[in-house]
């Protein structure tokens, strides 16, 4: 294959180098000071007694069907019954709000520093000093549309589409070097800042504050709901029939 | 078979045998271009140097990733002695009503929680 | 015991949740690995084109042998299916391979 361009090898001890290691290197560097910030959540006992008692009901509603009918009912009862029963007590609202709870605060502020902070910083830095040149060619051919991707900071005409610039290299290997990471930290590291953005947009419905009164509630009607279907009635049978 | 230091090793030459090929490739290009030859392909050596260390690396990284595990559920029962078979997380009771035979149990009934506050 | 082992193989048979996940982990570990120095060595040879997709299938193909070969004749205590071995994850790590395929080839070829 013959190359209609020659690159300075200067660009690639200066400039292509320099990328890879410094994206990677920037991730691991976030992998250590996220865990240095990490706060323990403490877990409340009454908090933790709630989320005991659910799963216990769940899994009474799941496998309730192998104790007899009576026992069901009793146990669904303890859950129950109107008065004193676990799902059905009075709680005082858990007025958990963001802005109220310092903690939260904190705790934002932790994850936007370790976030946030270094991808403007060294995206912004990278832009500024290592911008403008062609760094490398992929080894294989593009199509025109993928231009704009890959050459983000040389507008030329002419260039062929495979080859990609500087401040193109360094975003692929933001988003590339997820794997490599999971690679060398192990999973559920904290360099990883695209799974970060993906939170970000998924929106903050998994970071809500457990409010056990809905869960109570919930619970409480899937188990008032819940069928009891006696699953051994002929179990005698079966047993003597069964082929030893 | 756990990991040892030979897999290990046999990482760390297979890595610095693919640099080699590396740094090899590179000299060949750097050496065409300068007697403007045209690049057809790399010498077979430098080929079978690369793909025989992948080979070699991926043969220790298998080790060094770790042993696999039986699957069936019935060979963690293998290992178990009869003294912990019946220690059964999940069938744990804390709440027992027999606790109010205790002598140590203090009975706690509403009217004494009424009382307490 | 040996009327329960009877029990499980008239029927179904149980599996360890956590051994199943470990062993998706070692191989999961192993594909990533394999996928970024088949990466390096694509990149090393200089493929271009469809060569280096080729010699993404032949990295992957030759991991699937060499698991084969580890895990041994008895590969059944440890997957369940052979060849969701091979074709699970086959497109996921091609980012990766990519990634190195265009470094290494960036720094042995375009220079």
């Amino acid at each position: 294959m013959t190359s209609d361009l020659v690159v300075d090898s200067q660009i690639r001890g200066w400039v292509f180098l320099p990328i890879v290691v410094i994206t990677f290197l920037v991730g691991i560097l976030r992998h250590y000071i996220s865990i240095l910030f990490i706060s323990q959540k403490k877990a409340e006992p009454q908090q933790l007694q709630d989320s005991q008692i659910i799963m216990r009901s769940r899994i009474l509603r799941e496998n309730g069907k192998y104790i007899p009918k009576s026992s069901f009912s009793s146990r669904r009862q303890f859950f129950n019954v109107e008065e004193g029963g676990y799902l059905t007590q009075k709680r005082a609202p858990v007025n958990q709000n963001m802005m109220t709870d310092p903690t939260m605060i904190t705790d934002m502020l932790k994850g936007n520093i370790t976030n946030v902070l270094p991808m403007i910083i060294i995206g912004g830095w990278i832009n500024w000093m290592l911008s403008g040149f062609i760094t490398t060619k992929v080894p294989f051919p593009l199509t025109l549309r993928f231009k704009p991707m890959l050459q983000r900071g040389i507008e030329q005409m002419h260039l062929d589409a495979s080859w990609v610039s500087s401040a193109s290299w360094y975003f692929l290997n933001v988003f590339g070097l997820r794997s490599i990471y999971t690679l060398v930290l192990g999973e559920n590291n904290g360099a990883d800042q695209s799974r970060h953005m993906q939170e970000q947009m998924s929106g903050a419905a998994v970071a809500m504050p457990t409010d056990s009164k809905v869960a109570f509630k919930s619970e409480w009607e899937a188990l008032e709901l819940a069928e009891h279907q006696w699953a051994l009635h002929d179990i005698e049978q079966l047993v003597i029939q069964k082929p030893m | 078979m756990p990991a040892t230091t030979i897999h290990r090793l046999i990482v760390t030459i297979g890595f610095l045998s693919l640099f080699h090929a590396a740094y090899s490739a590179a000299q060949h290009r750097s050496y065409l271009r300068l007697n403007e030859l045209e690049f057809t392909h790399l010498p077979s050596d430098i080929i079978a140097q690369g793909i025989i260390s992948l080979f070699v690396i991926m043969y220790g990284v298998m080790y060094v990733a770790g042993d696999f595990r039986d699957i069936k559920a019935s060979a963690d029962l293998e290992n178990k002695s009869w003294e912990s078979f019946r220690n059964v997380p999940s069938f744990y009771t804390f709440n027992h009503r027999g606790k109010a035979f205790s002598p140590t149990y203090v009975s706690i009934t509403k009217s004494a929680l009424d009382e307490a506050e | 015991m040996t009327k329960i082992k009877n029990d499980k193989n008239i029927a179904a048979t149980a599996y360890n949740e956590a051994a199943i996940r470990n062993n998706l982990a070692v191989v999961e570990y192993c594909r990533t690995s394999m996928a970024a120095l088949s990466g390096c060595t694509a990149g090393l040879l200089g493929l271009t084109g469809l060569n280096g997709a080729g010699f993404y299938i032949f990295a992957i193909t030759g991991l699937w042998i060499m698991l084969l070969l580890k895990a041994g004749p008895n590969w059944k205590k440890y997957f369940i299916s052979r060849r969701s071995l091979l074709t699970n994850g086959f497109f996921g790590q091609l980012f990766t391979y990519i990634l190195c395929w265009t470094f290494l080839y960036g720094m042995v070829h375009v220079y």
